[in-house]
């Protein structure tokens, strides 16, 4: 039995040792928003925060998730309020077919926790492990810098 | 009054709330009860004979609920024409590449499908194979299919004009030879598949598409099934770039189980599966001669084109094709001589990816630049001079109408400052250019043209069916854009039922950009005859004339008098009250030529419109490591009248990270049959900090057959900005990159070819 702490929910869990935190978020917690690209840490979409920091949940096994904080895109908005980023990635056309979305958005939201007033070039790095086969990712920086500019209060 | 437009607006999609919040459920999260998990054996041999397969073991594992193989099969082949029937989706007597689906199991777990797909024992005799393009058409290769002779599988061949005696009357001729690797869509959505099939003897499918209605015929052919009871469902897409265009045989495999096991089935694809065994693209070689006059005038082409297909006919007819006609939309080509040749190799099957020949476009480019510079022409002037225009003819009889080909050239150099940099920028930065059309559609019999229909409820409020599918690039909204637009109702009062077999009419399918002109004008024609019902009852009971009547907002008013008004929502009522609810049909069928065939007739009108586009890349080259880095791209695209302009930018966009970044490292690469770059790894995949910024301009063309004036957005650029990449490399180094991509590891090898003889241009 392992315990696991998702969206600020407790889950009591019988799964095999070896599963992966992706695997059983998938499976288990039906939290099909984490999104399995790869399954060998290459691409980014299974990113999921874990204490407030992004990780590969496709690299991590679910054991070792325990006793830690673990966000997925389904627990990121509060209150039925969208998160900035979300609203930003909805309102730039960050977005084309969503698959790298959910794990574009919760690493541009760790590294504007970490960084409130990034540089483009800044908010590039951020999101280079992450691929995105379709948007050619200007519209996600466009996103990301308007998020920013929001949490600073300049509205645009 | 007049009303306010939807048009020209960068509005929100509708697809992106879902698809922020994780609530947009793709193909793999599909849960249906009593489920069960495919698994696929694929064979280890790139060419082999089985001479028998043992299921007996798999059969009888706990937890296995079907095993089949190729005898489960139907004894049916796939091709897109019946002259390429050669692909039996699962492998009968023979493999022809690794990875073929040889078995598959459907079991209460993955774990359970995949011990059981370990005890199946096959018996293999392998066989020679083939790999290059070269080794299969030698002199006594091993066929690979015995309808194939020395493995050719198509060819395409178009002569126009008299291009020997135009090179006769040339006064300048140049000569190439191109090659460039295969590359893969790599859709960040690994493929999967979930079938369900049902005692009543209906089978519904969720799977990556670009077309159900062509999907949903293909298995109901092949699983000799009715049509009415093969069901492809919506489902969110991850991707298709054209690698989703055709029934793919992890479709067949999972229905083949779910048939057997009479249970919902679903196999979702590991990364290396999806590359070694969905669709590859072509790797190419191509020979080209251009001769012009001395004013640059282009007078004779002459084309061999090799494309190495792979294992099977996929949509090689189009494929081959392809290439060639993106180039005789743009240019005249008054003596013309093609010949492509599709290749059978021990390799997956190839099919269309939106780079349409890399190593054809490059070439192109390369001629055009080596012709202007013997000629003392600036590379843009002898662009401009080439150029079609509105109401001229290609060489193969297509009227080009709408046409903002010069304008798209001359406002991409603008806006680069070309005049002041080509030729003249410091030692290894170079600035390069490329421009190229695309048709939106081409002919596919009955299927060339969309139908839509839509219903109005109670409340004034519309639901718009159609099969329009939608991999990512955006087609939903635009059918609801459209559908607004149209009748004057707000957005958030139109819903969508699309790219569903049961609920939806024909359509094309989104490839070939027909999308927005062809299905999109089919909803808009649709709204159109809501809007006549509408219009009908309203002007009746406010007694204003229809002409001078319009909505918006979901209210009918008086041009003249916006106080004399009704809701749409009223009007509904009262149809419903007159038993005669309102509902819309609208059918769009393009201005194109029915009896022209990719091999057998390659004249006539291809299209009902074409789009035109040009894109100019400045590079850096670092000599030291051979690292080509893009700096600046500036893009002029027409794409008629833009319904949704930043849509329309994250199309560019993306184009500039796949063709433009993926030109200089995307490659598949092989040891014989083995893709040996088969992750995210090793094949280098475009990222965020390669990104070169993007400067636009969008040209208005209006075009008069596109609803409201639009056509196709962006794929050209696709083409165009690898063009210009390996333009822009000669002019920072003055060498001709004729191997793509343009690796490091090739421009050194380039440049001290160049170094060592002594700093001679090769020209
Ligand atoms: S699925 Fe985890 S990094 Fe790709
Ligand atoms: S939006 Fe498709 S992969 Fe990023």
């Amino acid at each position: 039995m392992i315990v696991l702490n998702v969206n600020g929910r407790e889950y009591t869990l019988d799964v095999p040792e070896n599963k992966t935190l992706l695997e059983v978020l998938r499976a288990d917690l039906e939290l099909t928003g984490v999104k399995e690209g790869c399954d060998r840490g290459e691409c980014g979409a299974c990113t999921v925060l874990v204490d407030g920091k992004p990780f590969r949940s496709c690299m991590l096994l679910a054991v070792e998730a325990q006793g830690k904080e673990i966000t997925t895109i389904e627990g990121l908005a509060k209150n039925g309020q969208l998160h900035p980023l979300q609203r930003s990635f909805i309102e730039n056309q960050a977005v084309q077919c969503g698959f790298c979305t959910p794990g574009m958005v919760l690493t541009a939201s760790a590294f504007l926790a970490e960084n409130p007033q990034p540089s483009r070039e800044d908010a590039a790095r951020a999101i280079s492990g992450n691929i995105c086969r379709c948007t050619g990712y200007t519209k996600i920086i466009d996103a990301i810098m308007q998020a920013s500019q929001r949490q600073q209060g300049v509205e645009t | 009054m007049n009303r306010e437009t939807l048009l020209g607006k960068s509005r929100a999609r509708i697809d992106a709330p879902a698809k922020v919040t994780g609530e947009a459920i793709y193909t793999a999260d599909l849960k249906l009860p009593r489920m069960l998990y495919a698994k696929v054996l694929r064979s280890p041999h790139p060419h082999a004979r089985i001479l028998s397969i043992d299921v007996s073991k798999a059969t009888s594992l706990k937890g296995v609920e079907a095993v089949i193989t190729g005898r489960d099969a139907y004894g049916e082949k796939w091709g897109v024409f019946p002259y390429t029937q050669d692909h039996a989706l699962i492998a009968i007597e023979k493999v022809r590449y690794i990875g073929e689906e040889v078995a598959a199991v459907a079991a209460e777990t993955e774990e359970i499908a995949q011990e059981a797909i370990q005890l199946i024992d096959v018996r293999y005799e392998p066989l020679p194979a083939v790999f290059t393009i070269e080794e299969a058409m030698s002199e006594g290769a091993p066929k690979i299919h015995d309808q194939y002779e020395r493995n050719l599988n198509i060819h395409v061949s178009i002569n126009v004009g008299d291009v020997d005696k135009a090179f006769k009357e040339a006064d300048v001729i140049v000569e190439d030879e191109v090659t460039s690797d295969g590359e893969t869509y790599a859709m960040m959505e690994p493929y999967a598949v979930v079938a369900q099939y049902t005692t009543d003897g209906y089978l519904d499918v969720w799977v990556p598409n670009a077309g159900p209605h062509v999907r949903s015929k293909a298995l109901s052919n092949l699983l000799k099934i009715p049509l009415n009871k093969v069901r492809i469902r919506h489902i969110t897409i991850g991707g298709a770039f054209g690698g989703r265009s055709e029934v793919n045989p992890n479709d067949f495999v999972t229905c083949l189980l779910s048939i057997k096991a009479r249970r919902p089935v679903k196999l979702v694809l590991s990364r290396e599966e999806t590359f070694i065994a969905t669709r590859q693209v072509h790797d190419m070689k191509v020979w080209m001669k251009t001769g012009a006059k001395k004013d640059g005038t282009i007078i004779a082409k002459d084309y061999r084109a090799y494309y190495n297909g792979g294992a099977y006919s996929s949509t090689g007819p189009i494929a081959t094709s392809i290439p060639f006609y993106v180039y005789e939309e743009t240019y005249r080509l008054p003596n013309v001589r093609y010949n492509g040749y599709r290749v059978i190799t021990n390799k997956c099957a190839r099919g269309m990816f939106g780079h349409h020949g890399r190593a054809f476009q490059m070439g192109n480019t390369i001629q055009m630049d080596r012709i202007a510079e013997k000629l003392g022409l600036d590379p843009m002037d002898i662009r401009l001079k080439n150029a079609l225009h509105s109401g001229d003819k290609t060489a193969t009889g297509s009227v080009i109408t709408s046409c903002g080909l010069s304008e798209s050239i001359k406002t991409a150099a603008s806006m680069s400052g070309w005049k002041e940099k080509r030729g003249k920028l410091p030692m290894y930065r170079g600035i390069g250019m490329g421009s190229l059309a695309i048709m939106c559609g081409f002919p596919m019999g009955f299927r060339s043209g969309s139908s839509a229909f839509i219903r109005m409820n109670e409340s004034g409020q519309i639901t718009v069916f159609t099969a329009i599918v939608d991999n990512g690039q955006g087609n939903e909204n635009m059918a609801v854009t459209i559908a607004a637009e149209t009748l004057g109702v707000p957005i958030g009062d139109v819903n969508l039922v699309n790219a569903d077999t049961e609920m939806t009419e024909h359509d094309p399918g989104a490839y070939s950009q027909t999308a927005t002109f062809v299905s999109g004008n089919a909803v808009m024609r649709a709204a159109l005859d809501v809007k006549r019902q509408v219009l009908e009852i309203a002007s009746s009971k406010l007694q204003v004339s229809i002409k001078d009547l319009d909505i918006q907002n979901g209210v009918v008013f008086a041009t003249y008098d916006p106080s004399k008004n009704i809701k749409v929502a009223n009007i509904a009522k009262i149809a419903m009250g007159m038993g005669n609810n309102i509902v819309g049909k609208g059918a769009y069928f393009p201005k194109i030529s029915p009896d022209r065939e990719w091999i057998k007739n390659p004249f006539g009108q291809m299209a009902g419109t074409y789009s035109f586009n040009t894109v100019v890349a400045e590079v850096e080259v670092d000599p030291e490591t051979g690292v080509v880095k893009i700096v600046n791209v500036w893009e002029a695209q027409d794409c008629g009248n833009p319904i949704n302009p930043k849509t329309i930018e994250g199309q560019i966009e993306g184009c500039v990270s796949r063709a433009g970044v993926g030109a200089l490292q995307e490659e598949l690469r092989w040891d014989k049959g083995l893709v040996l770059n088969a992750n995210f790894l090793d094949y280098k995949m475009p990222l965020s900090i390669q990104q070169p910024s993007v400067t636009k301009k969008l040209i208005t063309t209006n075009d008069p057959e596109g609803p409201f004036g639009a056509k196709e957005g962006a794929l050209t650029c696709s083409m165009n900005v690898y063009k210009a990449v390996v333009s822009a490399v000669y002019d920072a180094t003055g060498i001709w990159i004729r191997e793509y991509p343009i690796t490091p590891e090739r421009i050194l090898k380039a440049l001290k070819r160049k170094k060592e003889r002594g700093k001679q241009n090769h020209l």
